[in-house]
């Protein structure tokens, strides 16, 4: 029998619960399922817990968690175990890996896939699509603005050496016509959910966001796991990406039935199974640099038949490599004369190059004034409250808060040159300050997120782990998305670090039909 | 078709053959040693011989016994065609086109190269035994057979096809090369210790690639070298036969885009030509080994067409 760790109360967590958010009698009942489950004890919080919590607060899933709680408390653990064993299998199989650098020039590893899906209720997938949709939409006005007639800046709302002295904006495409404004047509937005039980952006990721793939193949597998549960739930569907991402490419260009290619770094690049994934999901040609040349101020792919004109290109290579004779002269990965048929408007390109520009750091904070000055709206998804550092007044309150703040460079990435002020000692904090003291717009800081928790298999059983939430949002003529996303799982116990190369493994992400009906009837409807 | 993806396809299915027709060999290599009654093992060089591997063998400085030439060409990472190297570079070949063919050819290549690393766990080299050859002889079969099930009969399948045609026909050549080039000249007189050893030896070539059976039907009669010879070069309904080889490799080529085709279509029909209007006693006549020797540079030719007409990347 597999054991439940119970979550601390520190943490919001998706599926369990110790106060009475979940009606009484439902606590009741999954209590008792989990005990005969895993003989947890769960009556009292765990020794060490804070004293905040009283003896008489129990544990229980929360409403849109009952129909899985109880069929995991149902299925016996062997199943389980066995039907994990064979995820396993199905992903090596398949070959759903990612490459890690440095061994060998690379190394095949699995993203560990949990079978335990994270679910997010209809209403609140509701509130998280309309808060998506208006924060990229706003995002591609300021793109489209800054590369031309800079409203924003002359309205004096973001400084303008903000812009032209990050090293995202790109001068060449000042004045280059992107069809439609469309810059980002592909965005990932990474959201977490913080202890108060609030969602907040925590990074658009507008260059070239990945792990769909992930997302698309943990449904499949669950789905061929575990179907039983898919009846039990209305779980939206979500295997309709690629073609919406086919829609949003073609769309991207005004010449009908165009020719759309997928460009790779090739398969020693970390997505490449995410790349060919999606080119074999959506029918189209996935090139390389080598494949494509410009003749002409046009492109063409080389093919056994002679060459063939290429239209749109969903590329997948950043944008200093896209081009050699525009941007970093030393790049193998790109396509001599690209940015030239590209400015002409010869090829559209998606993401439009230039767009890291707005998911720089130092830009963040300026998102819900974008939403407000393009269009005119309240902002719907909380940012992180961040202090800019080269603000007189944010940095004195950094300098003496910064025990609980995250502070970080502006255009740092990765965890350096960054410090986790409850993690740090009073000298690292002290060092630190003296950092920042000396240059500080090259600093901002943000209060520490407590991410929410998801019951997760481990080693010793099912345990709490911390997640995040990756939706994928697709600009075309309209905006569009799947339900959902990637959800991203710590898997070493504490830790706050959900990237794959780090020890992160994915989950399943289901968004509950219109109010979390459920189709079977369950007990526990019946207390209703 | 991208003509990078072409390359892929077409160098998969050539070393999938390759391994293929490497495990037949040491397959054949690992019997006929039980009758080699000679003291020097001089046979255990053959499949060195055969694949061209003498450089890559001597630098080994081992002893060329039969278990270590085995080692060798079935698992040795040095040696490009070594079975364990020609299934990592089918799967490299294979995953980085794998949006160009089924799932299921994905699957199953990918899945014999998971294998192939537990075998290498497992296995001690020097103990490879006939289980591990016929395992990779099914590998291939699966796959082949996958790919007929499954795969849409356009360019991708045509070029999966010509390499394994390619590969095996020039496979064939220097099996049939070895046996006869290296032993006697073309003239046959032996006594009759040496015709009871080349009964086991000649049928040894016939399993090898498969004929055994095939040559009984045939013939009828016992088991004669100008007969091997013929039907392993000229039998039409033999799949392992050079005339069969290049009959299916004009087939493909012929599915393949024309225009862009014109000189590698024109080279296999002279060489199907040769192989479709030509006798087993015009072959002896000019000398099998002249005759294996002219058929391999052809087959060079050939591949270097294919590659200039498809590949390359102009």
């Amino acid at each position: 029998m597999q054991a439940i760790t119970p979550p601390p109360v520190s943490h919001f967590d998706e599926m369990l619960t110790w106060s009475g958010a979940s009606p009484s009698h439902l606590q009741s009942q999954f209590q008792t399922q989990l005990q005969h489950f895993g003989g947890a004890t769960l009556d009292a919080p765990p020794a060490g817990q804070s004293q905040s919590q009283s003896q008489s607060q129990t544990l229980g899933p929360r409403e849109h968690y009952v129909p899985y709680g109880n069929w995991l408390a149902d299925t016996p653990s062997a199943s389980l175990t066995q039907r994990r064993a064979q995820a396993d299998l199905l992903f090596r199989r398949i070959g759903i890996t990612f490459t890690v650098y440095g061994e060998e020039g690379g190394t095949e590893r699995l993203i560990p896939s949990d079978v335990i899906p994270r679910i997010i209720t209809a209403d609140e997938w509701a509130y998280l699509e309309r808060g998506l949709t208006q924060r990229v939409t706003a995002i591609n006005k300021f793109l489209a603005d800054i590369y031309h007639d800079q409203a924003i800046l002359k309205a004096g709302l973001i400084p303008r050496e903000q812009i032209e002295g990050n090293s995202q904006f790109q001068t060449k495409m000042v004045g280059v016509k992107v069809p439609h404004g469309t810059y980002a047509s592909i965005t990932g937005v990474d959201i977490v959910r913080n202890n108060d039980g609030k969602y907040y952006v925590l990074e658009d990721n507008l260059r070239v966001p990945s792990g769909v793939s992930y997302m698309l193949m943990n449904r499949k597998m669950m789905m061929r796991l575990f179907p039983e549960l898919f009846l039990r739930q209305t779980v939206r569907p979500v295997e309709h990406y690629p073609a919406l991402l086919l829609q949003t490419l073609r769309e991207s260009t005004d010449i009908d039935n165009p020719t759309v290619v997928l460009l790779t770094p090739g398969r020693f690049n970390s997505a490449y199974f995410e790349h060919t994934f999606l080119a074999q999901q959506m029918g189209v040609e996935l090139v390389e640099g080598q494949d494509l040349f410009v003749k002409d101020d046009r492109v063409y792919m080389r093919t056994t038949s002679g060459s063939q004109r290429v239209d749109v290109m969903y590329r997948r290579l950043d944008d200093t490599f896209l081009d050699p004779l525009a941007f970093n002269p030393d790049s193998a990965l790109g396509v001599p004369g690209l940015f030239q048929a590209y400015a002409k408007g010869n090829i559209v390109i998606c993401n439009a190059i230039g767009t890291g520009v707005a998911d720089d750091k130092s830009i963040y904070p300026y998102v819900p004034d974008m939403i407000k000055f393009y269009l005119n709206e309240e902002p719907i998804l909380n940012n992180v409250q961040t202090y800019q550092c080269r603000k007189p007044a944010d940095l004195s309150y950094v300098l003496a808060n910064m025990k609980d703040l995250v502070v970080k460079e502006v255009h740092g990435a990765g965890g350096y040159g960054m410090l986790v002020g409850p993690a740090s000692t009073a000298k690292e904090v002290e060092d630190f300050a003296a950092i920042v003291k000396a240059n500080p717009s090259n600093y901002i800081a943000q209060p520490t997120l407590s991410l929410s928790s998801c019951p997760t298999f481990v080693e010793s059983g099912i345990a709490p782990r911390h997640i995040d939430l990756r939706p994928f949002v697709l600009t075309g003529r309209e905006v569009r998305m799947v339900p959902g996303g990637l959800t991203r799982v710590a898997l070493r116990e504490g830790s706050l670090v959900v990237n794959s190369s780090q020890g992160g493994g994915t989950k399943d992400t289901w968004v509950l039909g219109d109010s979390g009906e459920t189709l079977a009837a369950s007990p526990a409807k019946e207390g209703k | 078709m991208l003509s990078r993806v072409a390359s892929h396809l077409y160098w998969m299915s050539r070393y999938l053959e390759r391994a293929e027709n490497m495990a037949r060999i040491l397959d054949v290599t690992q019997s006929l040693a039980m009758l080699d009654r000679s003291a020097d093992s001089g046979g255990a060089m053959t499949p060195i011989v055969i694949t061209e591997a003498q450089t890559e063998f001597a630098e080994t400085k081992l002893p060329a016994t039969y278990a270590n030439v085995i080692a060798f060409l079935a698992w040795d990472k040095k040696h490009p065609s070594s079975i364990r190297n020609c299934f990592e570079a089918t799967r490299e070949n294979a995953r980085a086109v794998r949006g160009s063919i089924t799932s299921e050819m994905w699957e199953n290549i990918n899945d014999t190269w998971l294998a192939m690393q537990d075998k290498m766990q497992m296995i001690d080299p020097l103990m490879t035994g006939n289980e591990f050859f016929e395992w990779v002889k099914e590998r291939s079969h699966l796959f082949r057979g996958v790919t007929f099930a499954t795969a849409r009969r356009d360019q991708p399948y045509h070029f999966t096809r010509l390499g394994t045609f390619i590969e095996r026909a020039d496979n064939t050549a220097r099996i049939l090369n070895v046996k006869y080039a290296e032993e006697s000249p073309d003239t046959f007189d032996e006594t009759e210790e040496d015709k009871e050893t080349d009964y086991y030896r000649l049928s040894a070539v016939l399993r090898s690639v498969s004929a055994l059976e095939a040559y009984r039907d045939t013939y009828r009669d016992v088991i004669d070298a100008r007969r091997v010879a013929e039907i392993m070069i000229f039998d039409d309904k033999l799949p392992r036969s050079l005339r069969y080889c290049l009959d299916e490799a004009t087939k493909c080529l012929d599915d393949l885009p024309k225009d862009s085709g014109r000189i590698p279509r024109r080279i296999a029909s002279e060489i199907n030509a040769k192989l479709r209007y030509g006798t087993v006693d015009e072959v002896f006549d000019y000398g099998l080994k002249r005759y294996l020797a002219d058929f391999l540079v052809d087959m060079e030719r050939l591949g270097t067409a294919v590659n200039t007409a498809y590949m390359e990347l102009h």
